[in-house]
């Protein structure tokens, strides 16, 4: 039986000045499944992850998750379609004047109506499935970089969330955390029967537990498939991008003017301002 | 030429102006909500932050502040004879402005720039925008207390600079220059009204009370992610609160005395 969208973005568009973040982007995320949002630095992949979390709007189109366009919602309503939503930030985003403890009970004090020894057991347990419960007493500012990730995962699935957003969770990692990382996200997801959204530039550590692969360039959808699809593809711009390749149909070079036309540019300027000089220092000697 | 300039100056005042309402919109959302019971005890803990952390650099300061008060008034007052009048020199000068300007002028510095900072990091590493994702609204949670605590914070300390500078000018005129203490409490107590001065003195710290926490907080929530963004932001908090502090001190003053 086909999968039913969680999250559906339509013809968006975003821009920032001048600069075209998406034109006309349209992918769609299917409920249940592991899927890695990928591409290049700075093609908008965490932007994409704002957008799915409503906390910014696009220029023009639609962004649906379960199924309501999040530019309409009121803020109550949107605060409570969030409270669906688990969000790991790039850098944790951990509160650092909280306890691990309270960081992870932090939406259950908010929202839920648990007694407080109800609200304990769970958050040992959400510490528990990241391997995390001895560190309970400890602060943000105690934790390596691996910790702190584990901690804001246990927080961001600690409401049970229908739907995890994950933005690079990879990056920075040594490969142990890594490891435990990618276990966690899929172990995660099957057990707890989410969907998870993965932003990742991390093409083999996203490929290896995700169950389909969107992958962005230029503003818009390159491709989308499963990551075995997306690494055969015979696409120059997915394999350059799938298989790491330097130089190709993503140009390694941000646009400039040709380089030697722009170096004879340079010493004819600081010719002239050399003949400058000398022609004042004749003049006033 | 001419139009670029003019253009120009179009969209710096158009920015301004929008900043300008940018903030005043942040400010009336974060205060549209009442604190609840743990909103009292964050409240508490940013009273103990931006005012009890900020007494000694005030008790110091009014301490010496008072002092040369009491030593200019002195050697000023001699010259005519009148070296009885000092305490009322030093108290009115005090409490109608040197105390709520000075006061303003480090909490600025001490309280202000705090506030920018640690609003800002909490930007930087997204803590605003996980507190969003959880539902809570950071103008309510963050921005709405530390405003609260700065506006109940400066009056007080400004109380505490007045009473101190007081003390101060006491020492050097009285202690050490010999006026007779009777004269310096008596000259005091009959030029200083509590309506026309202290209170008038009480409404300054107010008034740079709001400017200057509203300014901090705006600029450390406006502030570009980075850390040169954060330092830019503290430096214009600093920058635009000292400024502003002088300016509306001129205003209030020639509202308030100046026959205006």
């Amino acid at each position: 039986m086909p999968k039913a969208n969680l999250v559906e973005v339509k013809e968006l568009y975003l821009s920032r000045g001048d600069r075209v973040i998406f034109d006309g982007l349209s992918i769609n995320v299917k409920q249940g499944l592991v899927t890695a949002i990928m591409g290049p630095s700075g093609c908008g992949k965490t932007t994409l992850l704002r957008l799915m979390g409503g906390q910014l709007q696009p220029t023009r189109g639609q962004v649906l998750a379960f199924g309501q366009d999040l530019a309409c919602l009121s803020r109550d309503s949107l605060t409570q379609l969030r409270s669906r939503m688990g969000v790991l930030f790039q850098s944790g985003a951990l509160f650092t004047d909280l306890t691990v403890f309270e960081n992870v009970a932090f939406g259950l004090r908010e929202h839920g109506r648990l007694s407080e020894q109800e609200l304990h057991d769970e958050v040992l347990l959400k510490l528990e499935a990241v391997g995390l419960r001895g560190a309970r007493h400890l602060m943000p500012a105690e934790l390596s970089g691996g910790m702190a990730r584990r901690v804001a995962l246990a927080r961001a699935i600690a409401m049970g969330p229908e739907l995890v957003l994950y933005d690079e969770p990879f990056a920075g990692q040594d490969p142990i955390a890594m490891a435990v990382l990618q276990r966690l996200i899929r172990s995660l997801n099957d057990q707890l029967q989410h969907t998870s959204i993965l932003v990742s530039h991390d093409v083999a550590e996203a490929c290896a537990i995700a169950d389909e692969v969107i992958l962005l360039g230029r503003g818009n959808l390159l491709a989308q498939g499963s990551p075995s699809a997306l690494l055969n593809s015979t696409d120059p711009m997915v394999r350059q991008f799938m298989h790491g390749q330097a130089d190709g149909a993503i140009p390694f070079h941000y646009p400039a003017p040709d380089l030697i036309n722009e170096l004879q540019t340079a010493a004819a300027r600081a010719d002239r301002q050399a003949a400058r000089a000398t022609r004042t220092g004749e003049v006033s000697s | 030429m001419l139009l670029d300039s003019l253009r120009r100056l179009g969209e710096m005042v158009l920015g301004r102006l929008l900043a300008i309402g940018a903030a005043l919109l942040m400010l009336l959302q974060s205060l549209q909500v009442l604190p609840g019971p743990k909103g009292w005890q964050r409240l508490t803990q940013q009273l103990y932050v931006v005012g009890v952390q900020s007494v000694l650099i005030i008790l110091v300061s009014a301490a010496f502040i008072g002092m040369v008060l009491g030593l200019q008034g002195y050697t000023l007052l001699k010259d005519y004879a009148s070296e009885q009048a000092v305490g009322q020199m030093v108290a009115l000068t005090l409490v109608r402005e040197l105390a709520p300007v000075v006061a303003a002028l480090l909490f600025a510095g001490r309280a202000g720039s705090a506030l920018t900072a640690e609003l800002g990091l909490m930007k930087t590493t997204e803590q605003l925008a996980s507190l969003e994702m959880f539902g809570v609204d950071p103008l309510h949670r963050i921005v709405a207390p530390r405003f609260i605590a700065g506006v109940i914070a400066l009056p007080i300390l400004v109380v505490i600079f007045d009473l101190v500078g007081v003390y101060g000018g006491h020492l050097v005129a009285v202690d050490w220059l010999g006026v007779h203490s009777g004269a310096y409490w008596g000259n005091m107590q009959a030029a200083v009204s509590f309506s026309d001065d202290v209170l008038n003195g009480l409404i300054k710290a107010l008034v740079f009370a709001v400017l200057v926490t509203w300014t901090a907080l705006y600029q450390g929530y406006m502030c570009v992610p980075t850390s040169q963004g954060i330092s830019e932001a503290t430096t214009r908090t600093v920058v635009y609160s000292s400024l502003m502090i002088l300016g509306f001190d001129f205003i209030l003053t020639a509202l308030m005395f100046g026959g205006l």
